[in-house]
């Protein structure tokens, strides 16, 4: 055994063992105590707190580091090292003490140099800088798990200031508020309990319940000690309920189920309660309260969030059970206490049922009874009950004063005084004294007519309310209506106070009468009288009644009443229903009347000028306004219109159909109206016609590219065949195509195009030929018409596309012309469709220098046709594209000096830059050949859109 | 009542298992099978005639709202609050592809008679027609006429009808490119084509079944009596076209006689909401779905 132990080869050093850590331990506490001092300089060993041995840096030694450990060699302190001056020359960098202090040392120093201690901080500043540091300091040592700094507003301060502590010093305390409040509410329980024991005595009868509710009722009611509470809370209790389970914060296991909640919250208690309350049944609280949303089951995947979209609209149910309706209980607005704890009562606690026969029974109060002799009427005990006599003898009839604006006053006062009273008169007449417009009152002049309009307006009073009381005596006690008001008032139906108002508004308006006021503010009496008369709910006298009060509710200036305790039994829903109902019935009423109005309103306009009626015309116009949209709604339902529809010819051909689009102009823009359609669907048919025919022209052109005259010769007789090709033919032939790559519209597509692209020619020969003529310049008819325009006009056709809607429909009336008058030109003979040709034709001669290039685009034509039209077709708007891909194939150069006359031409065309700027920059070399014709028709066409 | 005698109205079957409302049920094109679709995210072939689940087609992301079969029940194709329309293999019950496109949740779809194409029509306001003879996955057109949600579609040979909840029924015609607009009113909630072609029956959120005449678009009758106000709840024609059967919101199952508009016949059919209403093509057998997750089966 032993001689193995020698076998063996130690490499390194050994772990320092437990015991030894220990002892250093030991050692290091030793030391503090001073007994470390006997050993010699050498074994002494520099610690920390923790007894660790200190570490004095790699690079000199590690542990043992230095001379005797001290930083420094044998020689003393090493000098600092050199920095060359020259590369930092403004480094001369002071040295402090922090640049040989340790950490903890340099903590030692700061807690020594001068701060304001924690004690005095009074805002917190060094106490939260303070911590920061601490925070910092730890962030050095150990790395956390956000990177970088803390943000410094997630270090709060720690002590807290002094105001706080002087605060709690004085008593208070946290969750209080520092307004003393207990005192009083103190003294306010005492006061209450006083109160209610002397409630009790009075009233032996009442039940303790009573008395609770009656607290209740007094503490709700209480403004100042609901403050109270609401001061003394206004800091936040933080820990409300404890975090007594496991879960994480913030998770709730029963987010989802709060049937479950409630279930186990029962379980709990019964758990406590020792089966004291009985565990609320789970069909209760799942089939009570819908709380869930979702349906029960199933959600949605772990990924999507819950939108809008998830709610179940179908509401929770139950699959086994059956379903019980529930009634729809209408709200009740609950404005009194009365209601709001009966309504409690009903609204009895989950796990409590109502009780059958309650001992305590709300106290009902009888409506105090009413003297026999009572009159709801208020008399005036005062001057008013004096003069409301008509003892008094009829004053002489007067002639009114001549000045206008005196008369007006009189009149507006006597109305006035004889409803408030001899008493408004001798007020007024103290008050204006000195006023020399009031010395009618005091016996000035128009004393004489102020007195005779006085009686008369008393006299007029007397037999209204007298009619009324007669008429009347058992509704006197129910709510007037507008009219009757009106009518004791004495106020006039508008026309009346028009005039008035007219006249004074004439004269200044400085005095303005309530009368007046009240009349413009609030909707004539006639209106009510209209509607008062039409009785739209015949059948229903309630509901009549609320009709009425609706009416007047809605024609009342001011503010509504919210009284609608009366139709407290309606729910909402019905309550919503009846008021549509009644806002449609008023319409009505009111679009009967809004004639007269009307008519009324024509009869006087400088009424309206005036300013009187201002309000009342408003709503005579809402009313007219109204009656339109009423009409325009009323119109019969179903309503058909009709629209240009164009099924993709892919859909044609999955339906089977023949694609009704076939060798037509592109879709459409959507018409807007009916009108738009009608006029729009002739012009599309002729249009498409002419295609067809210019089209088989353009067939024939293609076969014979060198002989005119022959072609001219043969067109008339082809046309037919070739129109019918367009109409019905069959694209049997790219069927293949179709289906194996799903890429549609080529066959069909390309005779669109060359339709359009005949029809484009036809309209820019049109245009042309016309220029030629407003010109006066003759036209070189020699050139012979080339393959090479073809393209071009595909272009053009590409071009007109992205051309906004708007100018797409005078466009449109322009071609509507143009190919009628084609078409009768064709039927005319190949003669003067000859002439136009070469008319057509011969700008492009002018232009010059272009043989090389048309020659060249038509034998690019041919390569065109050559390539597979997947390529050239993908779909409408694919012209660009598929040009691109055709010149991707083409030479160089020849591209790049097309594109070096494009740019010449595009200056040359600016005022259609426009359009230019949706067209490619890899266009067609054809198409910038012809670009100029094509500018020049194009600009044609516009200047002759202006001039239409 | 001999009228009432020739109408399904006697429960065959309760086909139960789908887990939540179920949104729409359909008979195949013979009227043997039955696919329902619910809210439970899952479509379900079921042999109504004996009552049996067949097969249970999972991969919907959210509610299915709609499904139709081939006509030789080869595929169907669903839709539904995913925002995507689903062509299925009916016996692998593979998914062939998937339609992205629309917006919104997809509430209706159909194939046209060739089995060509699906229509599908959806709460972004448009109907969608998406070739299942290529490859491709976008859309073949794109019908955006409309104001608001589609909420129903019904093709013909010719033709693309499209109900919507701005109250138009609008009929698009592929032989003459045109769209004819029929506008109601009310929201179209559900439209169905009578089976001689001639009148369309739609109906609308205002407890109205309104049957228009196709050609001129004039209104020929309504029928009224049950709920429909804020459920998709279907409508259709028996195969005579003598009568019009509607669900109701409350449950219960309506038939009018098509030409005097009486309510013929009125039956408790489920508890809650009938969502679907499905008549056999040639039979007089009935197929209803409602919202308490039962589909019946309903014979004479």
């Amino acid at each position: 055994m032993a001689s193995d132990e020698e076998d063996f080869v130690f490499h390194g050093t050994p772990i320092e063992r437990e015991e030894e850590i220990v002892s250093r331990k030991k050692k290091a506490v030793a030391g503090a105590s001073g007994n470390l001092r006997t050993l010699p300089a050498w074994k002494q060993e520099v610690t920390d707190e923790e007894g660790r041995r200190r570490f004095h840096g790699a690079f000199t030694g590690g542990y043992s580091a230095g001379y005797y450990n001290t930083v420094g060699s044998k020689d003393g302190w090493a000098p600092q090292s050199f920095t060359s001056s020259r590369k930092n020359r403004a480094g001369a960098r002071k040295q402090s003490i922090s640049d040989f202090l340790d950490e903890d040392e340099k903590a030692d120093m700061e807690g020594q140099s001068l701060s304001a201690s924690s004690q005095f901080d009074t805002f917190g500043f060094t106490a939260a800088e303070y911590s920061r540091k601490q925070v910092e300091k730890e962030q050095h040592e150990r790395p956390s798990a956000i990177p970088g700094p803390v943000p410094d507003e997630l270090i709060a301060p720690v002590s807290e200031s002094i105001g706080v502590k002087l605060l709690l010093k004085m008593g208070w305390r946290r969750g209080h508020s520092i307004k003393d409040v207990r005192a009083s509410s103190d003294a306010r329980r005492e006061a209450r309990k006083a109160f209610l024991a002397f409630s009790t005595d009075e009233n032996t009868k009442e039940t303790s319940d009573s008395m609770v509710s009656e607290t209740e009722v007094e503490t709700s009611l209480d403004p100042q000690f609901s403050e109270d509470i609401k001061i003394s809370e206004s800091i936040p209790v933080y820990v409300l309920n404890p975090k007594q389970d496991l879960h994480g914060l913030g998770y709730d296991p029963f987010k989802h189920a709060p049937e479950f909640r409630e279930k186990k919250r029962s379980r709990l208690s019964a758990n406590k309660e020792a089966g004291f309350r009985k565990p609320l049944s789970m069909k209760e609280s799942l089939f009570g309260p819908k709380s869930g949303k979702t349906a029960p089951g199933f959600g949605i995947g772990a990924l999507e969030e819950l939108d809008v979209e998830d709610e179940d609209v179908y509401g929770g149910y139950d699959f086994d059970q059956t379903y019980v309706i529930e009634d729809e209980q209408p709200a009740k607005p609950s404005n009194d206490n009365r209601l709001r704890l009966t309504s409690k009562e009903h609204d009895v606690l989950p796990g409590f049922g109502a009780a059958k026969n309650s001992d305590y029974s709300m106290e009902r109060f009888n409506p105090p009874t009413i003297p026999k002799d009572f009159v709801a009427r208020h008399k005036f005990a005062g001057p008013l009950e004096a003069e409301s006599k008509p003892t008094l003898s009829a004053p002489p009839d007067v002639p009114p004063p001549a000045d206008n604006n005196l008369k007006l006053l009189i009149e507006g006062f006597a109305t006035f005084v004889s409803r408030c009273g001899k008493l408004y008169e001798d007020l007024s007449r103290e008050k204006n004294q000195s006023n020399q417009l009031f010395d009618f009152l005091r016996g000035g002049n128009g004393h004489e007519y102020y007195a005779r309009r006085l009686w008369e307006e008393q006299q007029k009073r007397s037999d209204q309310s007298k009619l009324t009381l007669d008429v009347k005596p058992s509704s006197s006690v129910q709510k007037m209506t507008a009219e009757e008001r009106g009518s004791l008032l004495g106020e006039k139906p508008l026309q009346r106070s028009l005039k008035e108002t007219d006249t004074s508004a004439s004269s200044g308006g400085s005095f303005q009468f309530p009368t007046n006021l009240s009349d413009t503010f609030t909707k004539s009496a006639s209106t009510q009288e209209a509607a008062d008369a039409v009785k739209p709910f015949k059948d229903d006298p309630a509901k009549q009644e609320r009709f009425e009060q609706f009416l007047k509710e809605k024609y009342k200036g001011g503010l509504r009443s919210t009284d609608f305790n009366r139709v407290n039994s309606m729910s909402e829903s019905a309550r919503a229903q009846e008021r549509l109902d009644f806002e449609a019935a008023a319409e009505a009423i009111e679009k009967g009347k809004a004639y007269k109005e009307v008519r009324r309103a024509t009869e006087r306009p400088l009424d309206f000028l005036a300013g009187g009626l201002q309000f009342t015309s408003g709503g005579t116009e809402q009313i007219k306004d109204t009656g339109v949209v009423d009409m325009k709604s009323s119109t019969t339902y179903p309503k058909r219109e009709e629209f240009q529809w164009r099924p993709s010819p892919l859909l044609c051909k999955r339906f089977d159909l023949p694609d009704p689009f076939m060798g037509k102009l592109p879709p459409a823009p959507r018409a807007r109206n009916k009108m738009d359609s009608l006029i729009f669907l002739p012009d599309t048919v002729k249009a498409a016609s002419a295609h067809q025919v210019s089209e088989s022209q353009e067939h024939k052109k293609e076969t014979s590219i060198d002989e005119p005259e022959v072609e001219v010769e043969v067109e008339n007789v082809e046309r037919p065949v070739d129109l019918y090709k367009a109409i019905f033919s069959d694209d049997s032939e790219d069927d293949e195509d179709h289906v194996m790559n799903g890429k549609i519209q080529e066959g069909q597509e390309k005779k669109n195009e060359a339709a359009a692209s005949t029809l484009n020619r036809l309209i820019a020969g049109d245009f042309l030929e016309s220029l030629g003529k407003e010109l006066g310049f003759e036209v070189p008819s020699d050139v012979p018409y080339q393959e090479g325009t073809k393209p071009m006009e595909e272009e053009s056709k590409s071009r007109s596309k992205p051309e906004g809607s708007s100018d797409k429909r005078p466009d449109r009336a322009g071609f509507k012309q143009k190919v009628e008058e084609k078409t009768s030109s064709l039927t005319l003979g190949s003669e003067e469709e000859k002439s136009r040709k070469q008319k057509e034709k011969s700008p492009r001669k002018r232009s010059g220098g272009n043989d090389l290039s048309s020659s060249e685009s038509s034998g690019d034509e041919r390569s065109k046709k050559r390539s597979s039209k997947k390529d050239r077709y993908r779909n409408n708007d694919s012209e660009s594209d598929s040009s691109s891909d055709y010149h991707s194939r083409d030479k160089q150069g020849s591209r790049s000096r097309r594109k070096r006359r494009e740019s010449s031409r595009e200056k040359r065309s600016s005022h259609k830059k426009h359009s230019k700027h949706h067209r490619s920059k890899k266009s067609s070399s054809s198409k910038l050949v012809y670009s100029s014709d094509e500018d020049r028709k194009e600009s044609k066409r516009e200047k002759r859109r202006r001039r239409d | 009542m001999s009228a009432t005698a020739e109408l399904p109205t006697k429960e065959a079957h309760v086909l139960k298992g789908h887990e939540g409302a179920v949104l729409a049920a359909r008979f195949n094109g013979d009227g043997n099978y039955a696919l329902t679709c619910g809210k439970d995210r899952t479509i379900r072939l079921w042999n109504p005639h004996r009552g049996i689940l067949i097969k249970t087609y999972k991969s919907h992301g959210r509610e299915v709202r709609d499904v139709h079969v081939t006509s030789d029940n080869a595929k169907f194709c669903s839709c539904g609050g995913d925002r995507q329309v689903y062509y299925w293999d009916v016996s692998t019950g593979r998914v062939i592809r998937k339609f992205r496109g629309h917006d919104g949740e997809v509430n209706a779809v159909k194939f046209n008679d060739s089995s060509s194409v699906v229509v599908s029509a959806g709460f972004d306001r448009s109907l969608r027609v998406w070739d299942c003879r290529s490859h491709s996955v976008e859309p073949v057109q794109i019908i955006d006429t409309f104001l608001d949600t589609v909420m129903s579609v019904v093709l013909t040979k010719t033709e693309i009808i499209g109900g919507s909840v701005d109250g138009t029924v609008r009929t698009f015609d592929m032989r003459i490119g045109r769209e004819m607009s029929d506008n109601l009113g009310q929201p179209v909630n559900c439209i169905s084509i009578s089976n001689d072609g001639n009148c369309v029956l739609a109906g609308c959120l205002d407890s109205t079944l309104r049957l228009l005449d196709r050609t001129t678009g004039e209104l020929l009758q309504v029928y009224k009596g049950h709920i429909s106000k804020s459920f998709k709840t279907d409508c259709c024609l028996t195969n005579s076209d003598a009568h019009v059967i509607g669900g109701s919101e409350d449950g219960l199952v309506f038939f009018w006689d098509l030409v005097d508009a009486k309510v013929v016949s009125k039956f408790r059919a489920h508890d809650l909401v009938v969502t679907s209403v499905s008549y056999h093509p040639k039979e007089d057998c009935m197929l209803t779905s409602s919202v308490d997750g039962t589909i019946r089966v309903w014979k004479k």
